[in-house]
């Protein structure tokens, strides 16, 4: 899922580093003041959470792997704004320090699992938690489809931005199925990492989601 | 500030046992599968070629300069974490309340 250096042409770098500041701009003016020590804390742990669990990298015979990308959970737990953060600072450090995904698509690597996945996994978990009366089945079954969903938006925003550049010389006609039906597989396995600790959190009242649902209450979408 | 981050020892212990075998999918598997980055392997085999561009991380690839691959990974992990850990309470230093 993380783009390398090389992938994206220069009008695609500058319209997903534009976009990804945008919406960091956005989501700083929905939060600011609003937070509090705790919560900076709460969220820090959650990205060291995601940042370790992206390291247990299954890998895949043909030379793939399989791995956590956690953008659903930072959204069901923290929101779109908060969420967003908790993303970034993940991509951002991978990325800064581990060479792990391309300074050049920094931009589109947070856009793909810090606004995209995070908006889908909030959104998906948000309708069904409340048609379903937010059972502890309605939350596994949101926390499911949001991780599912989550996982195969990003990748079919990955697919678009990579197949619009000139620099991937097939197109968009290959790039996006390949990326769609290759993330709507592993995506299964997200949605379920992403319900089973949600579940797991839930049920232990967990610190951090007792401090993420006094925020999400006044920062929600 | 501490005080703060103790309320998730729980969730800092695990995290560090994932740590302690993370190597085992990172580097152990990985070498056993010949594994590379998909989309690097997706670049390949399309012929494309590799722009070298200057290597600015100190951790590239999670490896520790001096350190085996397993060792170092497990290393450049809990150097991540701690650098994330570090930036949060630096934030959490900057909130009011």
């Amino acid at each position: 899922m993380h783009i390398p250096d090389g992938f994206l042409d220069p009008f695609w770098i500058a319209g997903t580093y534009a976009a990804t500041l945008a919406y960091a701009v956005y989501a700083w003016r929905r939060i600011r003041g609003l937070f509090t020590r705790e919560q900076v804390v709460a969220m820090s742990v959650l990205a060291a959470g995601i940042f370790v669990a992206q390291m247990l990298n299954w890998p895949l015979p043909g030379g793939t792997s399989l791995h956590f990308v956690g953008g659903a959970l930072a959204g069901i737990l923290f929101g779109p704004w908060l969420g967003f953060y908790v993303m970034a600072l993940v991509l951002a450090v991978q990325t800064l320090v581990f060479h792990d995904g391309g300074i050049t698509t920094l931009g589109a690597n947070i856009l793909n699992m810090g606004i995209v996945a995070v908006l889908a996994g909030y959104y998906v978990y948000k309708a069904i938690a409340r048609s379903l009366d937010g059972t502890r089945r309605a939350r596994f079954i949101g926390a499911f489809l949001g991780g599912w969903l989550g996982i195969v938006l990003a990748g079919l925003a990955a697919g678009v931005e990579i197949g619009l550049s000139p620099s991937f010389p097939y197109g968009v006609e290959i790039s996006v199925p390949v990326m769609v039906t290759w993330h709507a597989a592993l995506g299964v396995i997200e949605g379920l990492i992403t319900a089973l600790v949600v579940d797991y959190l839930y049920q232990r009242h967990s610190p951090i989601v007792e401090t993420a649902e006094k925020i999400a209450a006044y920062t929600a979408a | 500030m501490k005080g703060l981050l103790s309320r998730y020892r729980g969730a800092l212990i695990v995290a560090a046992a994932l740590l302690v075998i993370s190597p085992i999918f990172g580097v152990v598997l990985a070498e056993k599968v010949g594994y590379h980055e998909p989309l690097d392997v997706a670049a390949e085999k399309l012929g494309l070629e590799e722009h070298t561009i200057a290597e600015w991380t100190p951790f590239s690839d999670y490896t520790v300069p001096g350190l085996p691959d397993t060792i170092g990974y497990i290393v450049a992990g809990a150097i991540g974490v701690g650098v994330i850990l570090g930036i949060g309470l630096a934030a959490a230093r900057l909130a009011k309340r």
